[in-house]
């Protein structure tokens, strides 16, 4: 793990001295990362962001970019540039005045800050628009502009507040391949807020969930969708099948599942060594079985579908196996002889699941 | 002034947020509250201690009957303004063309021109050599009966006047009915009428509240326009005033009537802010 | 049913504008007196007015008094505004209903005061005395207009600005101010107009020698029946109305915004 550029140590945040709107979050961040804080509406991850750029000081816990302590620190003094929700470009200023401000701020030489503006402008795209009003601009144009604004003073730190809110879906997806190509060419250390677990997913090196003011697991996209660590994070990282049932220490290699029965786990999942468990199988990972080869390895089980939701590139199916609800989604190209009402068999490898202890749902029945 | 977190917690908010109010505060106080005590304090203090003038008010026929008559030419303007007044924002808040507009600058324009002016018109317009005897004349009806120097004439001029209060009251409520209501009225079948009156009315009514208010307690303390266009046989309150300062000299009793009146236009704004919140009036 | 609308609302428009309109033909009539329709129309009361001292002085007045307090409130009132809608603090509800206080009270209560009041401080029929009346009557609406446009101002604006490095004083100066500018600009406007028009007050106080165009006006049609008062209408309305339109213009421009 890369030597930590910016540090949070146990950082609290109370509004009104009885909740928690941050709980004693740490996490470290490596110089040059992508690093998503990712949860629902309330969960902390904007306040944990607005505390890294000073505009909240935490309740207690510290904060440190570089070893250098910035808790107190006022937000014109530290360097660390933000991109906000909704832009926030100055009305009464044009394109390439937004971009040059923090400059003059800061105090850069006056002869370079005409130069530095444009060819960030250049960066994103936007040098014929220099001299346009943040009103003559689209949505995807203000929020480019914003980018250079947050770049060119060359902060520490880029924060972005869930930047691509209000854009539509192509043009949503246009500006994230745009961001990760600045981070590349930039090499800059950016932290991302948002709700959206497609995006973090597409976007981040590292992915922090926060749930109810705490982070509930960090890790890479491929580490938190398919090893959560808890179940919520398993819920909120997308479309999920959960099961409960209990491991016997006796049998290692086994869960008795409830109302389904035993089946088969790969024995070295770092699972709990006995107990009640949680078992989550992704419904991507569900494979058709056609002819009904049962090879001894795969577990399957039988199901009844209730409903087919087409996706295009692939159906959802909905139903149920020995009662319990399940989803499996399959290719298009290999769904068109289902229909409603059918029984089909799908199976899974046992390294396919993920256990983890047993806790309540995030979406009770 | 930002937003940075206050770290001097709640003292140097509350010193700083008050260092900033106090200069307008101080000045109301000091020039303008003092002042209307001045006018309370006289009513019960010229020539001498009593409450003279407020028996003589409230026992005097005369002046008792002022009091009624005004409240009566008040609730009467009320009317008029709400009844001319509903149809013409109706139709600037629910449309987004140049009728809108052109009707916007017509209501703008008449909010803003001086009460004297608007008044001044009425003059000549009732006036025996104004265009209504001309149309009189022209009808070949000889000489209009006397318009001017009524209650008639008086009661229209303050309806003129004070309409586009109304309006912009009305409108400001009006503008914001989501139009999506109405269609989904009709949607579900309510013919235009019965959606007006189903879905929109109720809607325009804290508009009604708003616009009526105002207009009655402007109506209550005018005095320009009674006073150019109205009879002393018809008094309204703030005539009576005038004549007492004016024609008698008499401080203490002028006192006396100013301070009904505002006891008057308190009362009904604190029985708004009662149900409605004074801040709506003004929002 | 929206047909039937239209016409009354276009009725009652006419019936609001109409009055308005007639002084217009009026001021260049002939007649001495309120004639309509005018025997004839010249200009001769439009001259009359432009070389008449007690007009003319009362025109300056109204001016100087409206600007004067216009500044007046301003100084007290914007401050007034930031301190209510960005601090917290107690008793906001008293000092709301202070500050809403010239609004409530009528005006001839308010002008039986201040002749009392200001004459204790022989500032009656001075401008002195009508600047400040003024001033105090149009706090509370400038203050409603700034308070308004502070609540709706986009914090964000500022902290963007101090995230590129721009202190508290700084941020106020290059973006809060800017961008509010609008809005204390029109709470100005109002607070001339309102001044500019005021009758009551001016009758009471103003005397002769700050008499503003209303109480000359006013007293011109009580005593006289000058048709000087026509051309100073028609000059009013006409002002009023291209300050209207100019406001329209206004309004239509930040609405240029690209898809």
């Amino acid at each position: 793990m890369a030597e930590a550029y910016l540090r949070l140590r146990d950082v609290t945040k109370s509004y009104d001295g009885k909740t928690n709107a941050v709980d004693g979050i740490a996490i470290d961040i490596a110089r040059g990362e992508f690093v998503t804080l990712l949860g629902p509406s309330g969960s902390g991850k904007t306040t944990t962001l607005m505390m890294i750029a000073g505009f909240e000081t935490p309740t207690s816990g510290a904060i440190a970019l570089d070893g250098d302590d910035l808790t107190a620190r006022k937000p014109y003094h530290r360097n660390i540039g933000m991109v906000f929700q909704n832009y926030a470009l100055f009305p009464h200023m044009t394109a390439a005045d937004n971009v040059m401000f923090p400059l003059k701020m800061r105090r850069f030489p006056r002869h370079e800050i005409r130069a530095r503006a444009e060819r960030m402008l250049a960066l994103v795209g936007l040098t014929r628009f220099a001299d346009r009003y943040p009103n003559e601009l689209s949505g995807g144009q203000q929020q480019r502009v914003a980018l250079a604004r947050g770049l060119v003073f060359e902060p520490d730190v880029l924060l972005l507040d869930e930047p691509l809110g209000a854009l539509d879906k192509n043009l949503r997806q246009q500006m994230q391949v745009e961001i990760k190509r600045i981070h590349r060419e930039v090499g800059i250390t950016m932290i991302y807020v948002t709700h959206d677990q497609t995006e973090a997913m597409t976007m981040s090196d590292r992915i922090a969930v926060f749930h109810n003011g705490r982070i509930e697991q960090v890790g890479s996209p491929l580490e938190v969708y398919n090893r959560p660590a808890s179940r919520f994070v398993g819920e909120f990282m997308g479309d999920s099948n959960f099961f409960s049932g209990r491991i016997d220490p006796a049998r290692p290699g086994w869960v008795e599942l409830d109302a389904i029965g035993p089946v088969r786990i790969a024995a070295t999942d770092g699972s709990p060594p006995g107990g009640e468990v949680d078992l989550m199988i992704r419904p991507e990972r569900l494979r058709l079985e056609v002819f009904g080869a049962d090879d001894g390895v795969r577990n399957v089980f039988l199901m009844s579908i209730e409903d087919l939701i087409n996706y295009g590139d692939s159906v959802l199916a909905l139903g149920t196996a020995c009662g319990q609800p399940l989803r499996a989604r399959v290719l298009g190209s290999e769904a068109t002889a289902l229909c409603r009402g059918m029984s089909v068999r799908v199976s899974w490898a046992p390294g396919d699941a993920h256990i983890l202890p047993r806790s309540s749902p995030l979406y009770p029945a | 002034m930002h937003a940075v977190a206050q770290r001097g917690g709640w003292r140097t908010e509350t010193m700083a947020g008050g260092l900033m109010v106090a200069p307008a505060v101080l000045t109301i106080v000091a020039l303008f509250l003092v002042p209307i005590g001045y006018v309370l304090m006289l009513s019960v203090s010229d020539p001498s201690w009593s409450l003279e003038h407020y028996r003589r008010l409230f026992t005097v026929p005369l002046y008792a009957n002022v009091m009624l008559g005004t409240f009566r030419t008040a609730l009467i303007v009320t009317l008029a303004c709400l009844i001319l007044g509903y149809p013409l924002a109706y139709v600037m808040a629910r449309r987004n063309d140049a009728v809108a507009v052109i009707l916007l600058v017509a209501v703008g324009s008449s909010f803003w021109t001086g009460f004297i002016v608007r008044t001044y018109a009425w003059l000549v317009i009732l006036g025996n050599k104004g265009p209504v005897a001309a149309a009189y004349a022209f009808a070949g009806w000889g000489q209009p009966p006397q318009l001017l120097f009524t209650s008639f004439s008086a009661t229209l001029g303050m309806t003129h006047i004070l309409l586009p209060y109304m309006v912009l009251a009305l409108y400001g409520v009006m503008r914001k009915i989501d139009p999506s209501y109405l269609r989904a009225a009709e949607s579900l079948g309510a013919r235009p009428f019965a959606a007006f009156r189903r879905v929109f009315l109720p809607l325009s009514l804290p508009g009604v509240v708003n616009g009526s208010v105002l207009v009655f307690t402007m109506c209550l303390g005018f005095y320009i326009t009674p006073i150019l266009l109205g009879t002393p046989k018809d008094m309204m309150i703030s005539q009576l005033i005038s004549q007492q300062i004016e024609d008698l000299l008499a401080w203490g009793f002028a006192s006396a009537i100013a301070t009904v009146l505002l006891a008057a236009t308190v009362f009904l704004l604190a029985l708004y802010n009662r149900f409605a919140g004074l801040d709506r009036l003004w929002g | 049913m929206e047909r039937i609308a239209l016409v009354l609302a276009v009725v009652v428009a006419i019936f609001l504008v109409a009055p308005l309109a007639i002084i217009v033909p009026m001021s260049f009539s002939t007649a001495i007196s309120f004639e309509f329709p005018p025997p004839g129309y010249w200009t001769g009361y439009y001259a009359r007015y432009l070389s008449d001292r007690s007009w003319l002085d009362a025109t300056a007045n109204s001016f100087i008094i409206a600007c004067g307090s216009m500044i007046l409130t301003l100084i007290v009132a914007v401050p007034a505004a930031f301190g209510f809608v960005r601090y917290r603090f107690r008793g906001k509800g008293a000092i709301n209903l202070v500050m809403m206080a010239p609004l409530i009270v009528p005006h001839v209560v308010t002008a039986l005061g201040y002749y009392g009041f200001l004459s204790l401080a022989a500032l009656t029929g001075t401008r002195a005395g009508m600047i400040i009346a003024h001033t105090v009557l149009s706090i509370p609406v400038a203050f409603l207009v700034v308070s308004a446009a502070l609540k709706g101002f986009d914090r964000n604006l500022e902290r963007a600005a101090m995230n590129a490095g721009a202190g508290p004083l700084r941020t106020f100066f290059a973006v809060t101010l800017p961008v509010l500018r609008p809005g204390i600009l029109v709470g100005a406007l109002f607070a001339f107009l309102q001044s500019f028009n005021e009758a009551v007050v001016a009758i009471f106080i103003a005397g002769r020698d700050a008499a503003t165009l209303p109480k000359k006006m006013f007293e011109s049609i009580r005593l006289e029946s000058d048709p000087v008062i026509a051309v100073v209408s028609t000059l009013l309305t006409g002002a009023i109305l291209i300050g209207v339109l100019v406001s329209l213009l206004f309004r239509q421009k930040p609405a240029a915004a690209g898809g």
